[in-house]
């Protein structure tokens, strides 16, 4: 209603400007991004590898994707890539919650030393990341030299020599580089609930954990939200740290739909069926993390 | 009853003190490890528990460089973040402006929409681009990591400009454009300065990961313009790994982008709840 007073930057119709300053940044997605991925969707239907070009005795149609779903090791990445998605998140979640609830609650320069410190991890290469854990978990490393101390050994937790432990150790490993992102995200979200909310609970005699259960947590759910989707999003396409960590092994129990792909391409050579992969990995994103992003980023343009 | 309370905050206090205390000790255990064992030799580093006073040696740093060309790959690593940040900030600030210029709602949707390329698994990229990129004979040129990279910063440095060009006050604008004031120059004089705390979180994000990155630069590149991270994972893939070595490589990989996020933590932090709590 007010609008039609404000002055209006752009002119007429014909007015080039705007197009013309988004138009690097359209070129570049488009070059990089949109050609490529359809490129890739005319591969995943065609039997093509390296040096080979597209014909059409080589069309298969959509057989990839169907191979893809009677072949035992995608559907084992798929069971991964989903297990540890969801590991990684929960165990994000719940120690980066309770670390910037307690680093709120000790004196400030303590938290405002301990805060950049915790933080670190964040900044690492996750190949860097992996190698590093890779050395941790070694047998004769400082993992098992702790657990020694209180009676533990290999046998209790094999790492990722066993084909049982080698995805939970790429999860925690995980964990220790992912955490610190929700500590800064819940920090801030910690720091914007009102104050009144604490002092009427503070009235009403709550103690501390009903004041987090009933106050604290449900005024972070948007801040929750916007966690699952980036990180969702994020591990869904995990590589880096397994690539590092196992390779995908032993015996592909670590293998993820990445890391897959990548091996199908760059190893075997299928190029189609890497492609079908990776498609499938993106469709499994989209179906689980499309619709509430899409949501999310209007609801912030309506109020915006 | 008052007793009772007392020793319960205590109690309290003891469980927050020791939860913190062994988290700072998981964050910092294994870069300490990474670290200090690069300066120790070999036969040193399965000594346990690790000796806390040791004479550093700067052998396997020595056989980093001379042999393994990590001074280049270095300067490779610098040359792609530096070029990647500085493209996609130029690249990200001017489409974001051109957003805000348009009449319709429909420029607003468009940020929305290229974001909506973060959700694109970077493998499914890399593979085509790969091999368009190896017709174009651009594999192993500076400029392939540099525009795939770009690509896949650009996006999000778009949106976090536009929400913070939205912030601006819509008088600030008027007042300059009534005065006849350009558009460029608006851009130039008013907006750009105003942006200085967004492209501080922009470049520590953009910059981070691209100096982090594997997935591209293990196959956009070749031994000329190989970052660290591929000097990293060439090693990973190694039938013996020489932990000396492997320290040290990770060493020289972390330690610079660890310094620069210290020194820009505050941005760090504003640009990645830029997305959660202000929106």
């Amino acid at each position: 209603m007010k609008k039609n007073k404000t002055f209006e930057l752009s002119m007429e119709r014909g007015d080039l400007l705007p197009l013309l300053l988004m138009l690097p940044t359209l070129l570049v997605v488009f070059s990089v991004m949109v050609v490529p991925l359809l490129y890739g969707f005319t591969l995943s239907l065609f039997d093509v590898g390296f040096g080979k070009r597209i014909s059409s005795q080589a069309f298969l149609g959509f057989s990839n994707y169907i191979k893809f779903f009677g072949d035992t090791t995608a559907l084992k990445a798929v069971f991964n890539t989903v297990s540890f998605s969801l590991g990684a998140i929960l165990g994000d979640l719940v120690l980066g919650t309770l670390c910037a609830v307690f680093l709120l609650k000790v004196p400030r320069f303590l938290s405002s030393t301990l805060r950049p410190i915790v933080t670190i991890p964040l900044l690492i290469s996750p190949v860097v990341v992996g190698l590093t854990w890779r050395y941790i978990y070694d047998p004769r490393g400082i993992l098992y030299w702790i657990l020694g101390l209180v009676g533990l050994g290999i046998e209790d937790f094999p790492g990722v020599t066993s084909a049982s432990t080698a995805l939970l150790s790429t999860v925690i490993t995980h964990w220790w580089q992912v955490t610190p992102f929700v500590i800064i995200v819940v920090t801030a979200g910690l720091l914007a609930i009102p104050e009144e909310l604490y002092e009427a609970a503070r009235i009403d005699g709550a103690g501390a954990f009903t004041t987090f259960f009933k106050i604290t947590l449900p005024q972070l759910t948007k801040v929750y939200t916007v966690i699952l989707l980036i990180s969702g999003v994020d591990t869904i396409k995990v590589f880096d740290i397994i690539y590092a960590l196992t390779g995908g092994g032993p015996n592909n129990s670590s293998i993820s739909l990445s890391i897959y792909a990548y091996s199908q391409a760059f190893e075997q050579s299928d190029l189609s069926y890497s492609m079908a992969i990776s498609f499938t990995t993106m469709a499994i994103t989209f179906l689980i993390f499309g619709i509430p992003f899409i949501r999310h980023n209007l609801a912030k343009e309506g109020r915006g | 009853m008052e007793i009772n309370y007392k020793v319960k905050r205590n109690l309290a206090r003891l469980g927050i003190a020791l939860f913190l205390a062994l988290f700072v000790l998981w964050t910092v255990i294994p870069v300490y490890i990474v670290v200090s064992n690069s300066f120790r030799r070999t036969i040193e580093m399965k000594h346990m528990p690790p000796k806390l006073i040791f004479t550093p040696i700067l052998g396997h740093y020595e056989k980093l460089l001379t042999l393994d060309r990590f001074g280049v790959y270095f300067l490779n690593s610098s040359i792609i973040s530096v070029s990647v940040t500085s493209l996609t900030i130029l690249l990200g600030s001017m489409a974001a402006y051109g957003l805000k210029l348009f009449r319709s709602r429909i420029g607003k949707r468009i940020s929305s929409v290229l974001l909506l390329g973060k959700m694109v698994p970077s493998i499914t990229i890399l593979i085509p681009l790969f091999v368009l990129m190896n017709r174009a004979r651009l594999t192993g040129t500076y400029a392939a990591p540099i525009l795939a990279l770009s690509c896949l910063s650009l996006p999000f440095v778009t949106w976090l400009m536009t929400g913070f060009i939205a912030d601006i006050p819509q008088e600030l604008i008027e007042s300059a454009s009534l005065e006849g004031c350009a558009r460029m120059r608006i851009f130039r004089i008013i907006i750009l300065p105003l942006l200085k705390p967004a492209i501080a979180s922009a470049a520590i994000l953009v910059m981070q990961a691209s100096w982090n990155e594997l997935l591209f630069s293990l196959q956009l590149t070749n031994l000329s313009t190989y970052p660290l991270t591929v000097g990293v994972a060439r090693y990973v893939g190694a039938v013996s790994v020489d932990w000396g070595k492997c320290s040290a490589a990770a060493t020289i990989t972390m330690v610079p982008i660890i310094l620069v996020g210290f020194f820009m933590q505050k941005y760090l932090v504003s640009g990645m709840t830029a997305g959660a709590v202000k929106g």
